[in-house]
């Protein structure tokens, strides 16, 4: 077991220094830069003189080549350091550290309340496999599981925020309200609540489609064998035989699925975000790919990909924790 | 004459009855496909999109299919396919690209087939441009009506039109980019698996790797780098970071196939690794590989209106995102969400379906239990 993780950490590591270098590599070789783009553009008065924006490039590593400053960055990473935002002035650690907060409130939640609804649905539609309330599930979940999550957030947004305006019903985007510096601390909560509503929705329907499928469907292959006959013949009630002789058994794929899903809980909503104005990971990336701020894109895909990787590692472990059979060599 | 007959030519006949009712695999891959409606209704309804997209310009366009103009036949409608078909004598004579009144002023002979409905994609067709017609409305005033079925944009745009030209863009994409990530997947996977030993190994560590990679920051942030991002080089990274499901899927229908009787026959016989892998083995394992493939083009076509959803794609063509991203801009304008969300939800779910029909038809385990 151990010497497996090691390779795959290993395997890990590599894999993080290809991601960052090949970014790295195309981000400096592609022409213009982020003082030519943004600054040029944001201060159209002050025209930049070419000694000026030769001392930024300086200042900023922009002079090097690739490989050079892609070095120099692994140096600082080493050190704990991922550089300054080209954008903000302020260290990359310290924005990801202020926007990770928004992001793990949305996934966290989503994540608790996918699992606790997607068990108790994927067993009731195993228990009534085949009658009209399942068939009408199952396909209702079909629907939201191609559901673009992107059209969903604009529906959703359309009828929530602009129809619903001037009523008590109305979901506003973004985290907080105007006036929320102003609240009392319960008042506070629920006003992030009420915002926290429809990016959770759109954040969660599809994993919960997801999930409950696909409890189902390794139900059904389980409630096919003979143990689960026998079990039923001993007159042991439906409940119990769904719970703990079908359900137990289940759970291998299941976890693997739940590691699997771990690293969307930082990644998984630069899109939606961006839709809700939600202040957190994925509005930050999003600002960074749009302002093209070097050294926050960098951090921010390191951290992304360490995510992802790190996700793909618990699965393993998980893995060989609930199957007894399985074992790393 | 004996009862009995020789019982080589009657195993011989027997084989000879038998040979025509065998189906291929494929043969046998679609029938069990077939056996299941909604994934067929899918199918139909993909045929369609293709068909829609491949003659968008005859459905909705301001140029006419044929025109018949000072003595010659045209066909201005190819221009929508690429600028350049426009025949340039539509230039010299300062057509400005309408048609209608500036065929019957310049040539009173000419006459011309139209499209089914008379809306331009590109730009806001203008007053009078076809006769008795106003100008598309702007705006708040551009709400589905008998001339803009879906609707038009702020500036005056025809949604329909560009729905019907967008299936074009989501067909191109969807075939492009797995078209890439198949070319990828299935010839490392077939090495893979066909090789085995180190070259396997050291494919598969690359596969991976990329599938470590999160492939939506990767194409957000390379989108993002590149100057001026067109609709190819999002295809090429879908393809580049998607092909991983197929690769693993081809490895495992090598490994499984290349041990089989038929292939050491061909072995045997001395046929070489091109001849083994392409005429005898890669037929028989592309069925099983089709499933990542229908699931990839839909997610294909999901990311790339996400990215024209988001506005930092590509710009420009018309485009099933590129609306949806309007009418964020415009949320009261509920026709430029509706109506493009509804294209893109419903085409990768017809993918889905697709892709679950031909899982449940290669599956050999559903196979067994069916029988």
């Amino acid at each position: 077991m151990t010497a497996y993780l090691l390779r795959r950490a290993l395997i890990g590591v590599v894999t993080l220094f290809v991601i960052t270098a090949l970014l790295f590599a195309l981000i400096r070789n592609i022409p213009g830069t982020p003082l030519t783009l943004s600054l040029g553009e944001a201060d159209l008065g002050k025209k930049q003189s070419p000694e000026d924006l030769a001392l930024l490039n300086k200042a900023y590593g922009l002079d090097k080549t690739w490989y050079e400053a892609y070095g120099d960055w692994l140096l600082g990473l080493a050190r704990g350091d991922m550089g300054d935002s080209l954008r903000y002035r302020t260290p990359v650690s310290g924005l990801i550290r202020r926007h990770i907060g928004p992001t793990l409130l949305l996934s966290v939640s989503s994540f608790v309340i996918t699992y606790v609804l997607s068990i108790p649905l994927g067993l009731y539609m195993t228990r009534n496999g085949g009658r009209l309330s399942e068939r009408t599930l199952s396909v209702l979940f079909y629907m939201l599981y191609s559901l673009p999550v992107y059209v969903a957030a604009i529906w959703l947004l359309y009828y929530f925020y602009l129809r619903l305006q001037g009523t008590i019903w109305q979901l506003p985007p973004g985290m907080v309200s105007d006036n929320h510096a102003e609240m009392s601390p319960i008042g506070k909560i629920l006003d992030i609540g009420k915002h926290l509503i429809l990016p959770l929705l759109c954040y969660s329907y599809g994993v919960l489609a997801f999930d409950t499928r696909f409890i189902k469907s390794n139900m059904e292959e389980v409630i096919r064998q003979d143990y689960i006959r026998t079990a039923r013949a001993k007159g042991l009630d439906d409940g119990t035989i769904l719970w703990k002789h079908a359900f137990r058994n289940t759970l291998i794929p299941f976890v693997t699925l739940i590691g699997l899903t771990l690293p969307g809980l930082i990644s998984g909503a630069v899109i939606l975000e961006q839709i809700f104005n939600w202040p957190g990971i994925g509005s930050l990336f999003f600002e960074a790919v749009s302002f093209r701020d070097y050294t926050l894109i960098m951090g921010l895909a390191l951290m992304f990909s360490a995510a992802t990787l790190l996700g793909n590692l618990l699965a393993d472990i998980l893995y060989a924790l609930v199957d007894p059979r399985i074992t790393y060599k | 004459m004996t009862a009995v007959s020789d019982p080589n030519t009657n195993q011989a006949q027997a084989e000879a009855t038998q040979t025509p009712q065998r189906r291929s695999y494929w043969g046998e891959v679609w029938l069990r496909y077939r056996r299941r409606p909604i994934a067929m209704m899918a199918l139909a309804y993909v045929v369609l999109l293709a068909l829609v997209g491949l003659f968008s310009p005859m459905i909705a366009g301001t140029k006419p299919i044929v025109a018949y103009y000072k003595g010659s036949y045209y066909f201005p409608f190819m221009s929508y396919y690429y600028d350049r078909w426009e025949n340039p004598i539509f230039f010299r004579d300062k057509f400005r690209g309408e048609f209608p009144q500036n065929l019957k002023k310049k040539d009173p002979q000419s006459w011309a087939i139209w499209p089914l409905v008379f809306q331009d994609p590109n730009r806001r067709v203008r007053k009078e441009e076809w006769p008795g017609r106003d100008a598309n409305p702007i705006g708040e005033n551009g709400a589905p009506s008998r001339i803009n079925l879906f609707g038009t944009t702020p500036n005056g745009l025809d949604v329909f039109a560009q729905l019907v030209h967008g299936c074009r863009l989501a067909l191109l994409v969807g075939f492009v980019s797995m078209g890439i990530a198949s070319a990828v997947g299935i010839t490392f996977g077939a090495l893979a698996g066909y090789f085995g030993g180190w070259v396997d190994i050291l494919l598969s560590r690359l596969i991976e790797l990329v599938m470590c990679l999160p492939s939506i920051v990767l194409i957000l942030a390379v989108v993002s780098v590149i100057e001026r991002p067109t609709v190819w080089h999002v295809m090429v990274i879908i393809g580049l970071t998607g092909w991983t499901g197929i690769a693993r899927l081809t490895r495992g229908e090598f490994m499984k196939l290349r041990s089989l009787d038929y292939v050491s026959a061909a072995r045997a016989l001395g046929a070489g690794h091109t001849r083994i892998i392409f005429r005898h083995i890669l037929p028989n394992s592309l069925a099983p590989v089709l499933v990542p493939i229908t699931f990839g083009i839909a997610s294909a076509i999901l990311t790339e209106n996400a990215l024209r959803f988001l506005g930092i794609g590509p710009v420009g063509g018309a485009s099933w995102g590129s609306l949806l991203n309007e009418g964020q801009r415009n949320l009261e304008l509920w026709w430029l969400i509706l109506f493009p969300g509804a294209a893109i939800f419903f085409t990768v779910m017809a993918y889905n379906l697709i892709g679950e029909g031909l899982q449940a038809a290669t599956d050999p385990r559903l196979r067994e239990g069916a029988k």
